[in-house]
């Protein structure tokens, strides 16, 4: 199964994870993990959403997220997270 | 936004602010009903230039508000309080998603100290239209309220219009704010491409010149873009058969020879072949819906796509698309002309072939109806005659079912914003508060809601409302006492098995009585000859709305019939009959 792993920045608002969650939901796109954390702007949140797209195009499901007004952008990092690991510390040892 | 007033540094209530919002957003007809929550709101709308028009029912306020945005093509407005009016303004709102109608509903709060505590008319309406608004807003802070209003009304009527819900807590209508109306709009998040990719043109209009069955496949977002003009340039630039979806019909004039349609599953012989023999669908402003595409796998087989929208979610949603333009369509067709022109004349299709094929199809398999052997009203031939008596420029409404298929095909549209359904919800009930919205946006068009029986009961307290504030409007009910495209369902189906779908509406209600007690002028009809004169009786009342009971036979059913989940190919003209394939040159 293929997951994806889509790094999108949203609004810092109230709801807003309700609407990427419900829009998750109702379009049954399967959410492998979901992570929400602050970015140096406050106005803005990051959320790492990893998907499994079974059944459904990724084009589709980053055009559906895409047309939330409360997100920004939505970048496809899947196969880059890896890298960006190996550039932080390895808390686990 | 045209006109903009300055900013208000005086101080005044966020009600007040409010009211003046939606001044400023250039509102000036608004539909609703007051409520605890909202009641802050209604003291300055007591003042206020804005035309409010006081429903019976919170859903009337969204239907008359999507009737009103479908004519017009501006923003419709409906304002309740919350709660249960909130929640009665959930069908409207998923309606107009469906249908992509820019739609503004504001709804009343409870204060935000009691949110979350299940307080008295407490709802989560914020998360509860979330799926179906193309955003919404819970504001809680009254200096808030200029910039979500114009907000609000900028993603309602820019991109792919939709409703778009605020809901704002009594006490940010009760403190004291300023009013500040922002100059411009800036939304991180919300930037729809209105200019199409001048390669996609391009790459468009090689596909077209390239294809030797092509046929342009018109939505609704034709309507919606104001694109009809030149629409039917670039058809007739290219000679290639068209056909209108429900959403679409008067997008293009029926009487135009090129025209085959309604796709679809009460669609054409003509319009569903011609989808289905095609090699390249021109797509405008549709979105492959179930009901057009029948069998998703088995439909047009050998067709390129291409597929303009100016939404980019629905490109590749339902059916891969060769070539993508996103953009207002009506932008889109017009650079479309010049690059079709200039790739027409490398290499000029011959379509004659194909031309030959439709119109032979158009011809063979013209819509129809039998009638009744009983002497009784026949349903179509009464939507027929409404339409022909009335004319072109009468604005249609209709609720859902079998009148609703009926009054798509036998009524001739010939102009844009002149037919007016639910489409994609599906919404049983919508005809006669859309008809009251729709007067209210076209005082001067006639405007008939062709009605069933069923959906009439849903809905029709509204009369009232049009009764006591001089909206005109003339209802036609097609009472066939039943559920009616149920029933024709359980005919097919359900071996005639007619579970609950008896209304028995030629015993209770009495609908003349009904529609007099209202304040309208009640007619009945029960006789093929007595037909026109109703029809003209009703046409000649412009100071009161009519409400006529056609008393038709109930066993008539809407053909042609793509079952649902099945191939267009198995089309059937009439019960167990397909069209004689073998006898088509195809």
């Amino acid at each position: 199964m293929a997951i994806h792993k889509l790094e999108v920045l949203v609004e810092n608002e109230p709801g807003v994870l309700a609407r990427v969650a419900g829009l998750f939901a109702r379009r049954t796109y399967n959410i492998d993990s979901l992570v929400v954390g602050p970015t140096e702007n406050s106005k803005i949140s990051k959320m790492n959403i990893e998907v499994s797209v079974e059944g459904h195009s990724l084009e589709q499901v980053i055009a559906q997220l895409d047309k939330l007004v409360s997100v920004i952008s939505i970048k496809d990092v899947t196969g880059k997270v890896k890298e960006i690991h190996d550039t932080q510390p390895d808390y686990q040892n | 936004m045209a006109h903009i007033p300055t900013a208000d540094g005086t101080a005044m209530t966020g009600a007040t602010s409010l009211v003046k919002s939606l001044e400023a957003a250039n509102v000036d007809v608004m539909f609703g009903l007051p409520g605890g929550a909202i009641l802050p709101a209604y003291d300055p709308i007591f003042d206020s230039s804005i035309r409010h028009i006081l429903v019976r029912h919170e859903q009337g306020a969204g239907h008359a508000a999507t009737g009103y945005a479908q004519v017009t093509g501006r923003a419709g407005v409906c304002i309740a309080t919350s709660g249960p009016g909130a929640t009665n303004l959930v069908t409207p709102l998923m309606d107009a998603a469906m249908d992509s109608v820019p739609l503004i509903a504001i709804t009343g709060q409870v204060p935000s100290a009691a949110i979350g505590t299940d307080a008295f008319q407490e709802a989560d309406i914020r998360g509860i239209t979330m799926p179906f608004t193309k955003h919404n807003y819970l504001v809680t802070n009254p200096d808030e309220i200029p910039g979500v209003i114009a907000e609000a009304f900028h993603i309602a009527t820019t991109g792919r219009p939709g409703p778009v819900l605020v809901d704002v807590a009594k006490d940010a209508l009760q403190k004291m704010t300023t009013f500040n109306w922002p100059t411009s709009i800036k939304l991180a998040g919300y930037n729809p491409q209105t200019t199409p990719d001048a390669q996609a043109i391009t790459d468009a209009a090689a596909l077209i010149a390239q294809s030797s069955k092509p046929v342009f496949y018109v939505g609704g977002g034709v309507i919606k873009a104001n694109a009809h003009k030149e629409l039917r340039q670039l058809v007739e630039l290219l000679g290639a058969p068209v056909v209108t979806t429900l959403m679409a019909r008067g997008a293009f004039p029926d009487s135009h020879p090129l025209h085959m349609g309604m796709p679809g599953m009460h669609g054409t012989v003509a319009a569903v072949t011609a989808l289905q023999k095609a090699d390249l669908l021109i797509t405008l402003g549709a979105r492959f819906d179930d009901r057009v595409t029948g069998k998703l796998s088995t439909f047009a087989p050998n067709a390129k796509i291409l597929h303009a929208d100016i939404d980019p979610a629905e490109i590749g949603k339902n059916r891969h698309a060769d070539v993508a333009v996103v953009g207002d369509v009506s932008e889109t067709i017009s650079a479309l002309i010049p690059a079709l022109k200039a790739a027409l004349a490398k290499s000029q299709p011959d379509l004659s072939t194909w031309m030959r094929q439709m119109n032979s199809l158009k011809a063979t398999y013209p819509l129809g109806y039998d009638q009744p052997e009983d002497g009784s009203l026949s349903p179509q031939h009464v939507i027929q005659r409404i339409g022909q008596i009335s004319g072109t420029d009468t604005i249609f409404t209709s609720g859902v079912g079998q009148h609703q298929m009926w009054a798509s095909q036998f009524i001739s549209y010939e102009h844009p914003r002149t037919w007016l359904n639910s489409g994609g919800a599906g919404t049983m009930g919508y005809g006669v508060p859309a008809a009251m919205g729709a007067k209210v946006g076209a005082p001067d068009a006639t405007v008939w809601a062709i009605d069933g029986d069923g959906c009439f009961q849903m809905t029709n307290q509204e009369l009232v409302t049009c009764a006591l504030n001089n909206i005109p409007i003339k209802v036609a009910i097609i009472n066939n006492e039943s559920l009616g495209m149920v029933r024709q369902w359980q005919t097919l189906f359900y071996e005639g098995r007619y579970s609950n779908t008896n209304l028995e509406s030629k015993r209770v209600p009495n609908f003349p009585m009904l529609a007099e007690s209202m304040g309208c002028v009640g007619l009945s009809c029960e006789r093929p000859e007595d037909l026109d004169k109703t029809i003209e009786k009703a046409m000649s009342i412009n100071d009161q709305p009519v409400v006529v009971d056609f008393r038709v036979h109930r066993d008539a059913m809407v053909w042609p019939m793509v079952a649902a989940g099945t191939s267009n190919d198995e089309i059937m003209i009439a019960r167990a009959t397909a069209p004689d394939w073998d006898s088509q040159e195809l």
